[in-house]
């Protein structure tokens, strides 16, 4: 067994860190407050390849693989949780999609500008009946000669206001349900019959656009499937399957970043004559989000290795954003805690922390579908099948 | 990065897991019925080289290595807690005091009878006024001649009772406190040692927990862990031992947390209410999302913990959190099970009403959780320049 | 055109911490950078790359690890890199640091331009550009602020003097230490970073293929000891009300001829 990073990889997390530490921390608190990333911001890290980590060179991307792309997110999250959720978007679901079941056509068409940053992404499955049962979608296709035309809508899509094109799912036959009746595709922004609707006002993450998606006619050429017609649902699991894990290595960055804040607040902070640090409570608060930590980090990249060497890790992956978000849920915590009064001012980081963390558990499959995920592996290697 | 088991750590696994279906886990509830320790499996254990686990060869060890050490106290501690134990205090934290700071001659009288498992080992620190607060220990070692008079008295001394080997921590210079303590290597049998009474437990029956008197005991001074020139240094020697004591409880720990859940699934597959198996309920799912989910995270907390010890480098941060994390993930894990047994958890003829009683030590034991967390807690905090104390 | 950058693999000083008290320096972190001022001797020649064309070849002297600088240096955008590394080097001073490198770029040969670092972050001697052009027999302009133009056999700067600067024109080949104002050095690409220890070779010379004997790397110097500088003397704290303090200071600038 080994533990060490390869040493490409110690060197990429090196030059993330100095870029989020010199690009994008001086701004994080801005981007909360004025609820935007610079487009010169993601032009710069478009520049580094941190939109298109995991994808190969040939199509654009940095090459990375999945662990190139967990520690990307791992440090960019501890900065900034917006432009994170940015980019866990547009790489994690909108660009895989189109990565693992595209065409090479499709592929060269679309997946290098997103890859390259030209383009940004966005994944389009939820709707305002469909959350956790994504099976039950309404977004219609119809097909019409050399196209289909959509029409519906989606809502809460990270990235639905800034990006380019959408993968999408939506229903090709509505007498096959999710199995062989719904299909994945690649719209574009630019098609007539798309427009953005409602922009959310959220709790945090407010640098990231949350966003509904309009469908009026929108005509869809049939070379923008993705994959086979009707089984876009099998693409769509497929994506969020893997998309999960660099979520998991997300919350480690910011469970991470959320300990060193406690630390050095609690040396700095006196109290009955002395640093807090010196006080069994906050001692033993910071202890446990330390274990917590370096428990997450070898699970997260112990799946990592899973993905890269081809083995199975859908129970592991979930198990990552489960958690990794529940793990970074008491991490931010506790440092607020930690921080007493300070916690709570805007003047602190770790206030802004606190509203960031709270959509992990939550987006990208919530805690209970980890959950269904997890025990319906684990029972099925037992012959027990469960369902949502 | 490479989390491969290599051919010999497959190997080792298969045969620990083998060892401990057939041979350790019938055993387990007679231990508790009975109260008594498993005299003849730990023979056994001690015939296929389980004793001296961490030893090399030269000691009578079978050098396994760390990681392979850990999966054999992760199978044990699958099926039965109390064996796992008896054997991890018994290499990991007495014969590893002789490893690490004995003299040569030492290790050649003392470690490798106990790595063949010829005889047991024990580790005696903890007295009635001296329990987290261990530099604060009372017995006394007085010099008199070639020799040092103990007096004093060691409880809740786990093997105490079956053990012929014992590491016993004096006072030599009792102003100096902590820098005033020397390790003793004391053997069963000497004049004005005697063995007490066990204690009775809430939980894992099969060890012995013991009282300790030292009376006006004789302990030539070449017994002195490391030779003369290790006088005073007794407690720098506890702590390195502990330190890999407690990774091991943590690998115990793992196997204890692993065999509830894998009780539990199976108990939920079998178990019907409402029309079908209790597993078809999200409440129980969850119990097992959460508890394999835990479970997960701490075994590469485990085994990275265990590649740092292999690789030379530092770990004394990552085994309290191992110890910390392992009794609390086992804690949980028993508990989740339990309550998916429902009634039957608190029948004794499922294994998981034992196993609920042998885990809620592991907070306390091999230093408590808080000691843990204060452990951690100075690591992180000296690394940014604040010294901070108990 | 053909440029050499020689770069210096040194401890990240944000890694440590010195207790001057103790007289110690604690490495907390013991991690390895390139010497910030020779990355921007490397963006200036990834500059003329980019601009009009070059070859920019990175090379370092050091410890094995030290291959870890120069796939950094490739990772921005260097051509080649060559790694001087024996362990007769290991007892290196400047003199000897100079030598090797020397004798490295003469293998190397045909160059245009050297241009270097104006001083490391961990020694701050500011030695080797200099050292590096007379055992070379080059023109040298250090501290450039401004590199303005290179070709046609001549190169012209702008170089910090004193409280402003000077134009100054040399011909090539010629060595330019470079000032850490002078530009922000690019990040390597992530895509640079995997191809920079997947695909490309770092070529590795000791001191055989350098044609160095032991009597040619026998150091000028030796380092007897380390110490602290002592400590500066305390000023005089001036505390009280606003107009007060105000008026104190005023009465002390105008007694040390300051205002």
């Amino acid at each position: 067994m080994d533990f060490t990073f390869p040493k490409e990889y110690q060197l990429l997390r090196r030059i993330i860190r100095e870029f989020a530490q010199k690009e994008l921390a001086p701004i994080a608190r801005k981007i909360d407050e004025e609820e935007e990333v610079p487009r010169e911001l993601i032009d710069k890290a478009a520049k580094l390849g941190l939109l298109g980590v995991p994808f190969p060179q040939k199509y654009g991307g940095m090459g990375a693989g999945e662990m190139g792309y967990c520690i990307v997110m791992e440090e960019l999250n501890k900065v900034c949780g917006s432009l994170a959720a940015i980019i866990g978007a547009h790489i994690g679901i909108g660009a895989m999609a189109i990565h693992l079941d595209g065409s090479e056509e499709l592929k060269e068409k679309y997946l290098t500008p997103l890859a390259r940053g030209e383009m940004i992404g966005a994944f389009g499955l939820t709707e305002p009946g469909a959350g956790s049962d994504a099976a039950s979608i309404r977004t219609r296709a119809e097909r019409d000669g050399d196209d289909y035309i959509l029409n519906g809508s989606k809502i809460y899509i990270t990235n639905g206001k800034l990006c380019d094109v959408v993968s999408l799912l939506a229903v090709t036959d509505p007498s096959l349900g999710a199995r062989g009746g719904v299909t994945a595709f690649v719209v574009e922004k630019a098609f007539p019959g798309f427009s953005v609707g409602t922009v959310e006002d959220k709790m945090g993450i407010r640098g990231s656009d949350t966003t509904e998606l309009i469908f009026e006619n929108c005509r869809v050429p049939k070379e923008n499937v993705i994959g086979e017609v009707g089984l876009g649902f099998v693409t769509f699991m497929k994506t969020l399957d893997i998309g999960r894990l660099s979520l998991g290595a997300a919350c480690l960055g910011a469970s991470d970043l959320a300990l060193e804040k406690s630390v050095q607040f609690s040396k700095i902070r006196q109290q009955f004559g002395a640093p807090i640090a010196h006080k069994q409570s906050i001692q033993f608060m910071i202890a446990d989000m330390a274990t917590e930590i370096e428990a997450l980090r070898s699970l997260v990249y112990r799946t990592v290795w899973l993905v890269d060497t081809g083995q199975p890790f859908s129970r592991e992956a979930a198990m990552c954003k489960l958690y990794g978000s529940e793990v970074l849920h008491r991490c931010v915590d506790r440092a607020v805690q930690i921080h007493g009064g300070m916690g709570y001012m805007r003047d602190y980081f770790i206030e802004l922390m606190y509203r960031d963390a709270r959509i992990t558990e939550i987006f990208e499959g919530t805690s209970e579908i980890q959950r269904i995920v997890i025990a319906s592996d684990i029972f099925r290697q037992v012959g027990v099948r469960i369902s949502p | 990065m490479d989390f491969a088991l290599d051919e010999e750590l497959r190997m080792f696994q298969k045969m620990f897991r083998d060892f401990a279906q057939n041979e350790i886990a019938p055993l387990a509830e007679t231990l508790d019925r009975e109260e008594r320790p498993p005299l003849e499996t730990l023979k056994l254990a001690a015939e296929q080289g389980f004793l001296g686990a961490p030893f090399p060869e030269e000691y009578g060890g079978s050098e396994i290595g760390t990681i392979g050490y850990c999966m054999m106290l992760e199978e044990l501690g699958k099926v039965c807690m109390s064996t796992a134990m008896i054997i991890e205090v018994h290499s990991g934290v007495a014969a590893m005091c002789i490893y690490l700071d004995g003299t040569e001659e030492q290790k050649q009288t003392y470690l490798e009878p106990l790595a063949l498992g010829e005889k047991i080992g024990s580790f005696a620190l903890t007295e009635p006024g001296a329990g987290s607060d261990a530099a604060a220990i009372q017995t006394t070692g007085v010099r008199d001649g070639d020799d040092y008079i103990l007096n004093g008295n060691k409880i809740w001394i786990i093997n105490g009772d079956i053990a012929e080997t014992f590491v016993v921590f004096a006072k030599t210079e009792p102003e100096k406190g902590a820098r005033g303590i020397t390790a003793f290597i004391v053997e069963k049998g000497t004049p004005g040692f005697t063995v007490g009474r066990n204690e009775k437990t809430t939980g894992l029956h099969g060890i012995p927990v013991t009282t300790l008197f030292f009376d006006d005991c004789r302990v030539p001074a070449a017994n002195i862990l490391g030779g003369e020139e290790k006088l005073n240094q007794g407690f720098a020697t506890a702590m390195k031992a502990l330190d890999y004591g407690r990774l091991g409880v943590g690998a115990v720990c793992l196997g204890v947390a692993q065999g509830a859940l894998e009780a539990g699934v199976q108990f939920a597959c079998e178990r019907e209410q409402f029309g079908g198996p209790i597993a078809l309920k999200q409440a129980i799912q969850n119990f097992i999302a959460d508890t394999a989910t835990e479970i997960e995270a701490l075994r590469y907390l485990v085994y990275h913990t265990a590649w740092l010890v292999d690789q030379g480098q530092k770990y004394t941060k990552e085994a309290s959190m191992v110890k910390l994390f392992g009794s609390e993930v086992a804690h949980r894990a028993v508990n989740c099970m339990l309550q998916t047994h429902g009634g039957y958890g608190y029948i004794k003829d499922y294994p998981i009403e034992r196993m609920y009683r042998d885990v809620r030590v592991s907070r306390i034991f091999e230093g408590t959780n808080e000691i843990q967390r204060f452990i951690i807690a100075a690591d992180i905090l000296r690394e940014k320049g604040l010294k901070i104390k108990p | 055109m053909r440029i050499i950058v020689p770069i210096k693999q040194i401890l990240d000083p944000s890694g440590m911490t010195v207790n001057r008290r103790a007289e110690r320096i604690f490495i907390n972190r013991e991690e390895y950078i390139i010497n910030p001022n020779d990355k921007n001797a490397l963006e200036e020649a990834l500059k003329l790359k980019d601009g009009q064309g070059a070859e920019v070849v990175a090379v370092t002297m050091g410890p094995e690890r030290a291959d870890d600088a120069l796939r950094e240096a490739m990772a921005m955008g260097a051509d080649s890199a060559f790694l001087l590394t024996d362990e007769a080097f290991e007892k290196a001073d400047i003199s000897v640091a100079v030598t090797v490198l020397g004798k490295a770029i003469q293998k190397i040969g045909d160059y245009d331009l050297i241009l270097a670092g104006c001083q490391a972050a961990d020694t701050g001697a500011g030695q080797l550009g200099p050292r590096l052009a007379e055992y070379l027999g080059l023109p040298q302009i250090t501290e450039v602020r401004e590199l303005v133009a290179a070709g046609d056999d001549k190169v012209r700067a702008r170089r910090n003097q004193g409280q402003g600067y000077a134009k100054v024109e040399a011909s090539l080949p010629a060595l330019l230490t470079i000032a850490q104002d002078a530009n922000e050095p690019r990040y390597p690409t992530g895509a640079g970073i995997i191809n920079a220890y997947r695909k490309w070779e770092v070529t590795v010379w000791g001191a055989s293929d350098l044609g160095l004997e032991a009597e040619d790397l026998k150091p000028l110097t030796e380092e007897k000891r380390i110490s602290f500088p002592p400590e500066r003397e305390f000023g005089t704290k001036i505390t009280g009300a606003p107009e007060e303090t105000a008026r104190e200071l005023v009465q002390y600038l105008k007694a040390g001829r300051i205002i």
